[in-house]
């Protein structure tokens, strides 16, 4: 009797003390693994990279490229920028960048005067070096160290001579672009207008409209409205393509027209793909957030004074409907 | 001696280790998770301090700008000063993970301070509209700072969040190890407690038992207490106390027998006189006229009626004198000689009688009348009934430290429950046929006599009777 209490009491002690130890152990072991302390020793170039359109394909490719190559140079990266287009916290955020004091901004052009003041003075108060990607800004308006993209100029041309073959050499086209004719634009409509301007039979008309969706579509209707017999479409702005395509959309079959685009809007991949636009000029986002890295870390460190002030010009070709099916 | 005294204090201080050993780590704890609370949240009040500093150094300004007086441009100094503090404290804020925001952060805060400093310049050469600009720019700065802070307590919250998770689950577990704690405490006490009561009040059980058996008289169990504590010595005392009483007790168990067989003896001599005098009307008288008699007998001539006359006084006179008191063995013979001439004139040819006589051996002490009885026996039953007689042999040996006397004979024969029943002294004669002095009577002052219950011994068969009794030549002990 007094044997088994005893038994039974070793036994209440042994399970006690184990539950009690392992939980002891769990309370007053600390697995917290706090972000190692920075010794801030370390003279790292910090650079930004901001872009009006957060989020879309093109923007995140280029975002990707820029950090990795930044993490191979040793130098640190952060992709700042506004969702949709929205100038205002695109340039309050350019601002923040240039007041933080960064060693250098890569930043998408925005043809603004506001943009400009933050570039031109600014910036070059503070001697930030700024790389200008995608879509350019005149260095003499921006005092941008360089540019990295794509050859606006030589996109137009080779959108137009899309359309020549697509199209023939006769037919009405369509040019909707920003009514804040940025400068990348500009390039991309010279560009389509040199082409063209050798085959008489082929008339432009050009539209203009805002961003506002609205607009988009009642400029659409008033094309079409005034320009039954028109052929094709070409937005040189690429965000303008969706609204576009909706509005030719309730009018009429899609497939007649030639609609052409660019790939740097949020929905440019999705609508060649769902067969509503013809082509697209594909750029190239990875290299362009690469070299722009690797550019501003040269100029930092002076291995190639000065950058090329024309620019330095990623590939681009143009991608089909077809092939894309 | 202060063993008890040594087992509660131990006990006591094994509780108070245990109950601190408790507190110091529950408080080492506490203070540690107290420490961790205080750091996050002075990471976030520092944070917030920059804003509020940042706001402060603004709206400082814009007082300087509308009343221009030292005593605001003080207050302008001073906040900037605070700010300065600020971005210091700041500074430690520093992680890996925050490393790219908290150095745009504090260049945020270097910037407001110079666009301040550039506004109070353009402000003081009165250049007014530069003055704005710059202030204009110093209020978006400090929005900035602001946002960036809200920005940065944002990153701050999920780059700790698995510290602060971490926390509360170790609050949940701290207070599951509390209870389990206090489980397993409890259990231990428990039997802490019990084993110490147990040692103290086993042996007082055990004690009391003891006491309880002596109450009843049961001295013989020893008492055993296997504690090594005062109850020890205390038992140890006691067990020293119920041996002392114990033999205490036998002796005085001793002493009541001696006293018990003393009186015995003094009863059967009271019996053998008693006997001796019933069957003697006038002793005197008998012995004068047994005298006058034998000499009668002897001037007639009769010379042998004559001495058997004188043999028969002789008896007599032994009888009246010797019973009370020890006698040699050689008066005993003596005796017995006399009583076998009576017995020859009776029996005349048919009683044969051989002693054999170790002269060396005739002086040690033997009760009166011990030989006779036993003689008179084997004549009644060996001789008397017999037509043609009997033989009787009567012999004394010396058997080194101790004298043999056997008295044989060659009758019938005894049979075995009586001699059982003489040697245990129970057997009782009853025919007259005797000088009234019992066999029994015999054996029961021969053992008294020399305290020895082997005194006597009886081989009997059909061919005769021997009677042996060993009597030591030294008597030992007094009776």
């Amino acid at each position: 009797m007094r044997k088994t209490g005893i038994l039974v009491f070793c036994l209440t002690c042994i399970v006690l003390g184990y539950f009690t130890f392992t939980l002891s152990k769990k309370a007053f072991t600390s697995e917290w693994d706090l972000p190692a302390v920075s010794d801030g020793q370390e003279a790292k170039y910090r650079l930004v990279l901001i872009t009006q359109e957060l989020e879309t394909p093109f923007w995140d490719k280029a975002g990707i490229a820029a950090q990795e190559q930044a993490r191979k140079d040793g130098a640190s990266l952060e992709v700042w920028g506004s969702y949709g287009k929205n100038q205002e916290e695109f340039l309050k955020k350019l601002e923040i960048a240039i007041q933080s004091k960064v060693d250098g901004i890569i930043v998408q052009g925005l043809d603004t005067q506001e943009f400009k003041d933050l570039t031109k003075i600014k910036a070059a108060f503070y001697g930030i070096p700024i790389i200008t990607v995608a879509n350019d800004v005149a260095k003499s308006e921006s005092l941008r160290k360089t540019y990295v993209g794509s050859d606006q100029y030589l996109a137009g041309q080779l959108i137009a001579k899309q359309l020549l073959d697509d199209m023939g050499y006769k037919g009405k086209v369509i040019l909707m672009g920003d009514k804040h004719k940025e400068f990348y634009q500009r390039q991309r409509l010279d560009g389509i207008h040199e082409v063209l301007k050798d085959y008489p039979n082929i008339q432009t008309v050009y539209a203009e409209t805002t961003d506002v969706r609205e607009e988009i579509i009642a400029a659409t209707q008033n094309m079409l409205n005034q320009n039954p017999d028109t052929d094709s479409f070409i937005a040189i702005k690429a965000n303008i393509a969706g609204a576009m395509i909706q509005e030719i959309g309730r009018r009429s079959q899609v497939e007649p027209y030639y609609i052409y685009s660019f790939d740097d809007g949020p929905d440019s991949i999705s609508l060649l793909t769902q067969g509503k636009l013809d082509g697209i000029i594909e750029q190239s986002p990875e290299k362009m957030g690469s070299l722009s890295v690797e550019l501003i870390l040269k100029w930092l460190r002076d291995e190639e004074v000065p950058l090329k002030s024309e620019g330095y010009l990623t590939d681009i070709r143009i991608l089909k409907a077809m092939e894309k099916q | 001696m202060n063993k008890i005294h040594k087992k509660i204090w131990t006990l006591t201080t094994v509780i108070l280790l245990i109950m601190a050993a408790i507190w110091i780590t529950l408080t080492y704890y506490n203070q540690k998770t107290q420490n961790q609370y205080n750091e996050i949240l002075q990471r976030y009040l520092r944070m917030n301090e920059v804003t509020r500093t940042s706001q402060q150094m603004i709206a400082d300004l814009n007082n300087y700008f509308i009343t221009p007086i030292p005593e605001n441009l003080d207050k302008l100094n001073k906040s900037r000063g605070k700010i300065e503090n600020a971005k210091r404290e700041v500074s430690y804020l520093r992680n890996s993970e925050n490393d790219f925001a908290l150095t745009n952060y504090m260049n945020l805060i270097d910037s407001l301070v110079e666009t301040t400093d550039r506004s109070l310049l353009y402000f003081n050469e009165k250049e007014t509209e530069d003055s704005a600009k710059e202030f204009s720019e110093a209020t978006r700065i400090s929005m900035y700072i602001s946002e960036m802070t809200l920005t940065l307590i944002d990153s701050e919250l999920n780059t700790y969040e698995r510290l602060y998770r971490g926390i509360i689950d170790q609050s949940e577990e701290i207070k599951k190890l509390g209870i389990w704690l206090m489980l397993m405490i409890t259990c231990l006490l428990m039997f802490l407690t019990y084993g110490f009561s147990l040692s103290i009040t086993k042996p007082v059980q055990k004690l009391t038992q003891a006491a309880n058996e002596l109450s009843r008289g049961r001295f013989h169990l020893p008492i055993k207490v296997d504690s090594n504590d005062e109850i020890a010595f205390l038992a140890q005392t006691f067990d020293r106390m119920r041996i002392n009483i114990n033999n205490l007790i036998s002796e005085i168990q001793h002493k009541a027998q001696l006293e018990h067989e003393l009186q015995e003896s003094k009863l059967l001599l009271k019996e053998s006189q008693l006997l001796n005098l019933q069957s003697q009307i006038n002793p005197h008288f008998l012995f004068n006229t047994l005298n006058t008699l034998s000499k009668k007998a002897y001037l007639e001539g009769s010379h042998e009626t004559s001495d058997l006359l004188v043999s028969v006084a002789g008896l007599l006179r032994y009888n009246l004198k010797r019973l009370d008191r020890p006698v040699t063995l050689r008066e005993e013979v003596m005796v017995l000689q006399q009583y076998m001439d009576i017995q020859k004139a009776r029996f005349t040819d048919r009683l044969h009688l051989k002693m054999s006589i170790d002269e060396t051996c005739l002086n040690v002490d033997i009760p009166g009348l011990t030989l006779q009885p036993i003689i008179e026996n084997a004549v009644n039953y060996a001789v008397e009934p017999r037509e043609d007689g009997g033989i009787i042999w009567f012999r004394i040996q010396d058997g080194n430290d101790c004298v043999i006397i056997e008295v044989e004979d060659d009758g019938p024969g005894i049979e075995e429950f009586k001699i059982k029943q003489i040697l245990q002294g129970q057997f009782i004669q009853k025919d007259g046929n005797s000088t009234g002095i019992g066999f029994t009577n015999v054996v029961r002052r021969l053992r008294l006599f020399y305290g020895n219950e082997d005194v006597m011994n009886i081989e009997s068969s059909a061919a005769g009777t021997k009677v042996v009794i060993t009597i030591p030549k030294d008597r030992r002990g007094a009776a």
